[in-house]
């Protein structure tokens, strides 16, 4: 065992740098240069592991583990945990996190201090969501991400960011404070059955409640990651959250809390509840299906841009859903794999549409027409990461949607074959937003094209873009073993088992 | 002999304390307010620390008095709340013109009859208790002169309080009918007086009325919003927290004394009142315009979630109970006394719209509130949410999952009014900027404490959780 806590200290880390960038309140150009480098070395600690040579270990085949006991008297300990899931998610979010911050180096004027306050506190409760393998610890920072998001898009918001704040906190709330009772509920059943009152999550997946019992604490559960994934009908808050929100406040969001639910159903409630899970995996296919469809219907329809793009978030994560709802290594791996793409190509769409805005103050549609001859390196940019999330080879969403597609193919292949139709609806929707965006007649005045900021910003993203297209193994590697081991777990789901809950 | 003296050594300090006050404000007219103060607080800190030094000296003094570990940690928990109001409430008492001896003298007052109150195992002394804290609050609430609002605060108070007194009593004399005792735990054995079954049960009924009374269950709560709004906002929170949490010791013992016998025959009246009182209070408080109103109904709501709990006392909810009673006396002590500290000197801040801009203009306190709301509301990180995770637990731990569900769908429902206010504070920009007096180093500090403590409760609740499993044991 490694003695300095290196997963406490990622996870700490930024909530620690932001209170720095706090104490500096009054001097903004101080903060902002504090808060990147507070995330930049953040980047260099979750890099760091990924130099470390680890191996699994144990059991459950953490690659690194931290166990202290916390509050003695209800036998909550402060555990983490790292696999290649949760490594990988890591990645994202600490790099995530040095784009936010450069993208908002312009936008924030008003209190940057607070804001970057409120952009690291995010990131050590997403950090801590990640990794936590202690069920009462991975609530309290499940809940806590709410809490900065609340003011990032409550303070720093456009016109209607109250409303869209609250409702994003309210939704939200609602599904976690429903998860608390039926985490209680589990944690003394238990009890009751062991006699060691544990949130650990590995005891706790040892308990096997009574099949109606279990029904209603996965029903809880799968509520409140439904609402954060967002599973279709639960996505009410986003489209508002996204439209309102600033453009880090964005980035955050669909990067970020959106993969914590996802992330949350495939490591615990699923294998929590895997007899409930098993018979409502059905119900979690039609939503997923039913979402992608409906979020590319919507996404034809919209306005805004950004609106669009939220859109479009949502169809992604459903393909996600339908890849977590078939449980097998191809669609979980790719699953993950689409946590991690989705997260760079929409985090990349939401930058361009900011910059838009930041440039035009405007996001209609309508407004827009012609970039291509005044911003030709923005408009480069725009639509290579445009062709990504329609999921064009070579690009890295290709990958993660064509093995969810043939995984689902492969299981049900009636859904397979309506989701693969479904990638024309985005298709449309995509292209369409490129259509109007780039090419045609010229609609604004003359505009600077990128600054090196830009550049930058843009410019690692779309490298991470092709490289994950190109040459996935690595993720794919990494992610293996852990996946092996949640489908080992949850061993009841099985391939032909499903299928023919799928003829019934 | 000597022991029971050390034993009602903190009960006699804060009496002397406050009756030095009195005698020094009689006879030095021009007397500076600083010294009164400093001898106030001297006061709490002696009577806590003695209670820290010597807990459980004596168990029961001539069964009238339990000074045991149980009234040693109330009696802690009772200074340390007044100190704070001390704390918080010396400068706006300055500003305000009523910080004089009868001030500082009657809240000592209060406070022990608060130890009275949580150390008394006899009928007679807990009466005494309670109207040692109440005829104290009449006058506090009171105490500004030719401050209309508070005078008729006082009155509703007072008229209030008087019936439930009146309840109490005869209630009391009902027990002493049937049982011949006014030792509590004797008087409540429904077993051993088989004959005078209805009129113990008749008593308990009435001194359960005049307590559901005191802490504002519904539909005993119509005075409270009045009353929190009318009164000075330090007072408030003195009362708020003071006064329920005292009683809820004493509902803690009556759970632990005769929740088997005599009290599961209430179970059910009370678990309707857990129940209305978490959905009255939540509710009306999402109409309300004012922040006193609605902090008013919001702390009716937390009885609610503690009665929940109580109902549980057979497996984890009495230490669940006395847990979140302490978290709660700082969640309201915080919010009652930031509205004070951020209002100007004319009047309190109540409309909620007035508090908007001042998470900028005076952000310590803004976010002291901002704090305590979020912990009122459960939400993790705070001491709020432990206290609320215990509640919860306990009560499904006693297999109450509806009244749990109720509790649940509720605290949902609160978090609008709790956010809307932390929304007028942040992200609503004033039009001008609010002006309020200055406070002082004195209610910084009381800011300062509160908020280490509703961290700390938060973070690392497992010494005073061990503490609490001893003292119940």
């Amino acid at each position: 065992m490694i003695s300095f806590p290196l997963l406490s200290a990622i996870v700490f880390w930024p909530l620690a740098g932001g209170l720095f960038v706090l104490a500096f309140w009054r001097y903004p150009q101080v903060g902002h240069r504090i808060a990147l480098g507070a995330a930049s070395v953040e980047l260099l600690l979750v890099v760091s592991l990924l130099l470390l040579d680890l191996h699994p270990q144990g059991a459950d085949g953490w690659l690194m583990i931290e166990d202290l006991p916390w509050i003695a008297q209800y036998g909550v300990r402060y555990s983490l945990g790292l696999d290649g899931i949760s490594l990988i998610l890591l990645c994202l979010t600490a790099l995530l996190g040095v784009i936010a911050i450069l993208a908002s180096w312009e936008q924030i004027s008003q209190r940057p201090g607070v804001f970057y306050f409120m952009l690291l506190f995010t990131q050590s409760a997403v950090m801590g969501v990640f990794l936590a393998t202690d069920l009462f610890l991975f609530y309290l920072f499940w809940e806590m991400q709410l809490i900065p998001m609340l003011f990032l898009v409550g303070i720093w918001g456009h016109e209607k960011r109250i409303y869209a704040a609250l409702k994003f906190f309210l939704f939200n709330i609602a599904g976690g404070l429903l998860m608390l009772a039926a985490l209680i509920g589990l944690y003394l059943l238990h009890g009751r059955q062991t006699g060691d009152y544990s949130f650990a999550l590995s005891q706790l997946m040892q308990t096997r409640p009574a099949p109606v019992l279990e029904m209603w604490l996965y029903g809880a559960f799968l509520l409140a990651f439904a609402i954060k994934i967002p599973i279709f009908p639960l996505h009410g808050w986003l489209p508002d959250a996204h439209t309102e929100a600033p453009t880090a406040g964005s980035i955050i969001l669909a990067g970020l809390l959106l993969k914590t639910g996802a992330y949350a159903l495939l490591r615990i409630a699923i294998p929590l509840f895997p007899g409930a899970a098993h018979r409502l995996m059905p119900l979690l296919l039609i939503l997923g299906l039913v979402g992608i469809v409906y979020a590319s219907l919507v996404a034809l329809g919209q306005k805004d841009m950004k609106r669009l793009v939220a859109y479009s978030s949502i169809g992604h994560m459903g393909l996600i859903v339908l890849g977590l709802a078939v449980w097998d290594s191809l669609t979980l791996s790719g699953a993950v794999l689409q946590m991690v793409n989705h997260g760079i190509t929409t985090a990349a769409l939401f930058i361009m549409v900011g910059m838009l805005d930041e440039r035009f103050h405007t996001r209609t549609l309508a407004d827009f027409g012609g970039l291509w001859k005044s911003m030709p390196i923005f408009s480069a940019f725009f639509l290579l990461f445009a062709m990504a999330s329609l999921g064009m080879p070579g690009l890295n969403n290709f990958v993660s949607e064509f093995l969810i597609l043939v995984g689902v193919f492969r299981a049900h292949p009636v859904i397979g074959s309506l989701a693969f139709t479904t990638i024309v609806l985005t298709l449309i929707y995509v292209l369409k937003l490129v259509q109007d965006t780039l090419f045609g007649p010229e609609k604004q005045q003359h505009c600077r094209d990128l600054s090196f900021r830009e550049w930058i910003i843009l410019l690692t993203l779309a490298l991470a873009v092709i490289a994950n297209g190109l040459y996935p193994q690595p993720i794919l590697t990494l992610v293996h073993g852990p996946v092996q081991h949640l489908i080992d777990q949850a061993g009841i789901i099985t391939l032909p088992e499903a299928g023919s809950m799928m003829a019934k | 002999m000597q022991t029971e003296w050390l034993a009602l050594l903190p009960l006699i300090i804060l009496a002397a304390g406050g009756s030095v006050i009195f005698g020094i404000g009689a006879f030095w007219h021009q007397v500076p307010t600083a010294l009164l103060f400093g001898l106030a607080v001297f006061t709490c800190l002696a009577s806590g620390g003695t209670a820290l030094l010597f807990p459980n000296v004596a168990s029961n003094l001539s069964g009238l008095l339990a000074m045991d570990a149980y009234s040693s940690f109330y009696t802690v928990l009772f200074t340390i709340i007044t100190l704070i109001t001390l704390l918080l409430s010396y400068q706006y008492a300055r500003q305000r013109a009523f910080a004089g001896d009868e001030f500082l003298g009657i809240i000592l007052f209060a406070s022990a009859g608060m130890v009275l109150i949580a150390a008394s195992c006899h009928w007679l002394f807990f009466f005494l208790g309670l109207e040692m804290v109440s005829i104290s609050l009449y006058v506090l609430i009171a105490i500004r002169r030719g401050d209309g609002p508070g005078i008729e605060a006082a009155l509703k108070y007072f008229v209030m309080g008087a019936v439930a007194s009146a309840f109490v009593v005869f209630g009391i004399a009902m027990l002493y009918g049937a049982t011949g005792t006014l030792v509590i735990m004797k008087s409540l054995d429904l077993a051993g007086h088989p004959d005078n079954r209805f009129l113990l049960l008749f008593g308990l009924s009435l001194i359960l009325v005049g307590l559901c009374f005191k802490i504002s269950l519904v539909p005993f709560h119509l005075w409270t919003p009045d009353v929190y709004q009318g009164a000075p906002a330090p007072i408030t929170a003195f009362l708020a927290t003071g006064t329920k949490v005292a009683l809820l010791s004493m509902f803690v013992r009556l759970a632990l004394y005769g929740g088997d016998g005599a009290g599961a025959l209430f179970a059910p009246a009370l678990w309707t009142m857990a129940s209305l009182t978490m959905v009255v209070g939540n509710i009306t408080a999402l109409a309300q315009t004012r922040v006193k109103r609605l902090l008013a109904y919001s702390s009716i709501a937390q009885m609610g979630y503690m009665m929940m709990a109580l109902l549980a006392f057979k497996h984890t909810g009495v230490a669940a109970v006395i847990f979140y009673s302490v978290v709660y006396a700082f969640m309201d002590l915080g919010a009652f006394g930031t509205v004070g500290l951020l209002s100007p000197k004319e009047s309190d801040r109540d409309v909620i719209a007035d508090y908007q801009g001042l998470g900028y203009a005076q952000p310590g306190k803004a976010a002291l509130l901002t704090l305590c709301l979020f912990s009122l509301a459960g939400l993790p990180a705070t001491a709020g949410f432990i206290g609320k995770f215990m509640l919860f637990r306990a009560a499904l731990e006693a297999n109450l999952v509806g009244l749990a569900l109720i509790g649940i769908l509720t605290a949902i429902i609160s978090l609008y009014f709790y956010l809307n206010i932390v929304v007028v504070l942040y992200m609503r920009p004033a039009e001008k900027k609010p002006t309020s007096a200055i406070t002082g180093n004195e209610a910084s500090l009381a800011c300062f404490l509160i908020a280490l403590i509703i961290f700390w409760l938060g973070l690392f609740p497992s010494s005073i959780l061990s503490l609490i499993e001893k003292i119940v044991a």
